[in-house]
């Protein structure tokens, strides 16, 4: 191989490496308004974690734990923001985010949340899950006939869908995304750097 | 038929390119998800792959397109899509039900779609091959024997 072929060589190797590296240092934009029963924690707290989530996704139920272990160690020091992001890939995704949605409007999104992750497994093949919702808006003591109203009303996917867009101009793409402060965590992480990401959101 | 040359190496080195760059952009852990879909690589070497994968994608249709090693970028072209095309088939016929491909990260086309892109794409590699026998026209090779 001659020198002009290897420096070509070279710079074609680099190219791409570089150009993902600039892309992906882009800075996220600003967390979008996010209706109060879908947030935990003090309005003044000084870390903002925002988790885009998908209901039906095992790894969204695995680190439920997790979460509710950070939110007790940082009480009062982070606020927590729950965005929806149900994947395509997932039938029931989007018609769980709408259940939640609804009994959000009852103040009782994060019971309705809990309940959904706890039982994931058993309404998450089933191809119509909305009995496996009513039993769960029962559970959670809804109005019920206010739950079935606003459950079947489509347009309610119209505020999903905003958390979904808010989420891909995050270039959130796999659930669950974390962004603690400036930075983003994917998936499981949030286990074992979700404290250590917090203290630096802390310290900035 | 100088143009022929540039016209498919273009076609396939850009949609090797797309395809690789907007999988690497995106988080790792959504493509080695999609690529566990297919069950059939070891868990152990799926992280890996994720990683691995979109660069070799790009390097591959950098190199084509810029007709650069263009016969060797041609074969590695050729055995890309031909492992694609097999594995979205193995899949197919095994049932399993792959919502998306996972092709060009989180913009995924269907795996109906896909297959047809690949047959394209196939055609359109074994063109270049036949091509490259000789520094094709406008090509790095041509410029830096």
């Amino acid at each position: 191989m001659n020198f002009k072929r290897f420096v070509t060589a070279s710079l074609l190797i680099l190219a791409p490496v570089i150009a993902v590296h600039l892309v992906k240092q882009t800075q996220w934009g600003p967390v979008l308004a996010t209706p109060p029963e879908r947030q935990l924690g003090g309005p003044g707290a000084k870390v903002i974690i925002v988790e885009f989530s998908d209901f039906q996704c095992p790894t969204c139920a695995r680190v439920e734990p997790t979460i509710h272990q950070l939110l007790d160690v940082y009480k009062g020091k982070v606020r927590f923001i729950y965005k929806y992001f149900p994947l395509k890939m997932h039938r029931n995704a989007m018609p769980a985010a709408r259940a939640a949605d609804c009994a959000a409007d009852q103040k009782q999104f994060w019971p309705y949340h809990d309940r959904l992750f706890d039982t994931q497994l058993a309404w998450a093949t089933l191809t119509d899950p909305t009995t496996s919702f009513m039993a769960m808006a029962e559970e959670t003591k809804l109005d019920i006939p206010k739950f079935t109203a606003c459950y079947a009303d489509v347009t309610r996917t119209i505020g999903i869908e905003q958390d979904v867009k808010e989420g891909t101009a995050r270039e959130v793409s796999a659930t669950p995304t974390f962004f603690v402060g400036d930075e983003r965590l994917v998936g499981q992480v949030i286990a074992t750097d979700g404290a250590r990401t917090i203290e630096k959101a802390m310290r900035q | 038929m100088k143009y022929a040359s540039i016209i498919t190496r273009a076609i396939v080195g850009g949609v090797l390119l797309y395809a690789g760059f907007m999988k690497a952009i995106g988080p790792s852990a959504e493509f080695a998800a999609l690529i566990s879909a297919y069950k059939i690589l070891p868990a152990a070497l799926i992280g890996p792959f994720a990683i691995g994968l979109p660069y070799v994608e790009m390097w591959v249709g950098l190199f084509l397109l810029f007709g650069f090693y263009t016969r060797q970028a041609s074969v590695a072209t050729l055995v890309l899509i031909s492992s694609f095309s097999m594995a979205l088939l193995s899949s197919l016929l095994r049932g399993i039900d792959l919502v998306s491909c996972g092709c060009f990260g989180a913009d995924s086309l269907s795996p109906r779609y896909t297959i047809v892109l690949d047959m394209i794409l196939l055609v359109l590699s074994i063109v270049s091959y036949r091509q490259s026998k000789i520094p094709p026209a406008y090509s790095l090779d041509k410029v830096l024997p």
